[in-house]
């Protein structure tokens, strides 16, 4: 308990001083800004699955365009205020990816991963050619966000601090999805399937309310996106786009960490646009990014600070090592 | 009165026949020991009944209760928990995690503190268990199940790769448990122990119930101590 009031002081004040921040940031950075925490979003949600419960869904990017086209079409053609749409956008998302989960769990491994690519394949198809989303011409007129009274910031800025209240309400709610029996239980299969099976873990409902959350916040940013962008075309929901984006910020960030995949999201949206001074060699960073963490720190930006906590921090502050502390007794 | 009765199970995988008609009764409050060559179907018996594998054919009856064998998440609900022969336990965790794991995802929750202490884990709560030596996993392993409060529990040959002092340890824990009300169904290859724990005992051979009664009378059947115990275990027995 005292732990998750911690947490929640840790969050508000990040959260705070990030909102601060926010209001020294010109219109071009707001927009980026809002851009890293939008992944941020889709990618603390994502790693409740892959990081926590093991399975690499490449049906995210598409459950993110339903979020969008949801919001989207109940905003422009129905009049629905955003603070409702977008709810009810990412609970749809939620049911739709509830039922992708159905399927795709008939698989596991590479077969999931596998499978989680033809339905969003599909999706992504559906989008290009249905008249609801706009096809391929996109569906513009998306009404902007709503204002909050009293908050009087210009539109990027203002875009800025509803996606990073968003982001923290979406870490809040993983960390206590993951400290719950439910979160215990998809922590226990992903280690031992047959193990966890024996303790009358219920692999189904487990696995399936992982899919489901990871697939209403993956909806809650696509609802906040089309809102922002006040157009969207399918382009920007591809599988191999931001489909592919949120698993590389996962594993960059460091999966089964929550915090470590924000920083994932953060460290690869910002580092392109500030290589755009070198546009031709824009995507060689990128991928030189991609690769060092790879090959030298596959536990992501997360392991690399828990090293550096677990090693250099006691020796500052003069305190023995971790793991000397928790020496086993000599004898088992 | 019986807690656990198994009528006429089997198991057939493919054209094996693992398990054929099977029947067992274990009485409520005593350690029923099941012995057998490797091959028997002791790991197939608790399999079936712990809801891992399904049976071919048969029925089951716990606490009065008929309709199983029940699945692992059902069987679990109304008290069979059992242990694996490689000891298991969520490696990647700290012990404490496991045992939370085991008690909140489970049906029933335990005082971890209460699971311990008999299990000598207090000193390594909080390392990792994959970096703890065998005999600490293993007995994670135990208590992971005994977190679940099980009213029957199914033992799957705790003794392997324990040493002499480690195996008095865990008989007297086994026996701890059993004072407490915990009916336990004990596979197990070291005769001596097993004998030395249980208060009847069932003998596998090649998927059929050979034999059941005392440890006494076992010793003494000639047919088992001639097609599995051999002149060896008339040596220990003497």
């Amino acid at each position: 308990m005292r732990q998750r009031w911690k947490e929640w002081v840790v969050t508000c004040l990040i959260l705070c001083i990030s909102l601060l921040g926010a209001r020294y940031c010109n219109d071009y950075w707001a927009y980026v800004g809002t851009l890293a925490a939008l992944r941020a979003i889709m990618a603390v949600g994502y790693d409740v699955l892959l990081g926590y419960t093991g399975f690499l869904s490449m049906a995210h990017g598409t459950l993110f365009g339903i979020g969008a086209y949801a919001c989207a079409i109940l905003t422009a053609n129905y009049h629905w205020s955003f603070w409702v749409a977008m709810p009810v956008a990412s609970a749809l998302t939620a049911a739709i990816g509830a039922m992708v989960g159905a399927v795709s769990f008939r698989a596991t491994g590479f077969y999931f991963a596998v499978l989680t690519l033809g339905i969003g394949l599909i999706g992504f198809q559906i989008f290009t050619v249905s008249s609801a989303t706009g096809g391929v011409q996109g569906f513009v007129g998306i009404p902007p966000l709503p204002r909050i009274a009293g908050l009087d910031a210009p539109p990027q800025r203002y875009a800025l601090y509803v996606t990073l209240v968003m982001l923290a309400i979406t870490y809040l709610a993983a960390s206590a999805f993951v400290r719950s029996p439910l979160g215990g239980a998809c922590k226990a299969l992903r280690e031992d399937t047959t193990l966890a099976r024996s303790l009358g873990i219920r692999v189904g409902l487990a696995r399936m309310s992982a899919f489901t959350f990871s697939s209403f916040f993956a909806g809650a940013a696509g609802a906040l996106f089309a809102s922002i962008s006040s157009f969207i075309a399918p382009e920007s929901f591809s599988v191999m786009g931001v489909g592919f984006d949120v698993v590389v910020f996962v594993i960059v960030g460091g999966m089964g960490t929550l915090w470590g995949p924000m920083l994932g999201a953060a460290l690869l949206t910002f580092i392109p646009e500030l290589l755009r001074v070198a546009r031709t060699f824009s995507l060689l960073g990128y991928g030189i990014v991609l690769l060092v963490f790879i090959i030298f720190a596959p536990k992501g930006i997360a392991g690399l600070v828990s090293a550096a906590t677990l090693t250099k921090l006691p020796r500052m502050f003069g305190r023995r090592h971790h793991a000397e502390r928790n020496a086993p007794p000599s004898t088992p | 009165m019986s807690l656990l009765a198994v009528k006429d199970v089997t198991v057939k995988f493919g054209g094996v026949v693992a398990l054929e008609n099977v029947s067992l009764d274990i009485e409520q409050g005593t350690i029923q020991g099941l012995i057998g060559p490797n091959g028997a179907g002791k790991t197939t018996l608790i399999n079936v009944v712990s809801g891992l594998a399904p049976a071919s054919s048969g029925r089951m009856n716990f606490d009065g209760h008929d309709g199983g064998p029940w699945p692992m998440a059902e069987a679990v609900r109304r008290g069979i928990v059992r242990t694996f022969q490689q000891s298991r336990a969520f490696l990647g965790m700290t012990v404490r995690e496991n045992l939370t794991i085991a008690a909140t995802a489970g049906i029933r929750r335990g005082e971890i503190g209460e699971l311990i202490e008999p299990l000598g884990l207090a000193p390594v709560l909080d390392r990792i268990v994959g970096e703890l030596p065998y005999s600490l996993v293993r007995r994670t392993g135990f208590a992971l199940a005994m977190a679940l409060r099980p009213r029957l529990l199914l033992l799957d040959e705790p003794a392997v790769g324990l040493t002499s002092a480690e195996l008095s340890s865990m008989a007297g824990v086994i026996r701890e448990w059993n004072r407490k009300g915990i009916t336990i169904l004990l596979v197990e290859h070291n005769i001596r122990f097993l004998m030395s724990l249980a208060d009847r005992v069932a003998v596998l051979d090649r998927g059929h119930l050979l034999f059941e009664g005392t440890p006494e009378q076992c010793q003494q059947q000639q047919e088992v101590i001639d097609i599995y115990l051999g002149r060896r275990h008339q040596h220990v027995a003497h």
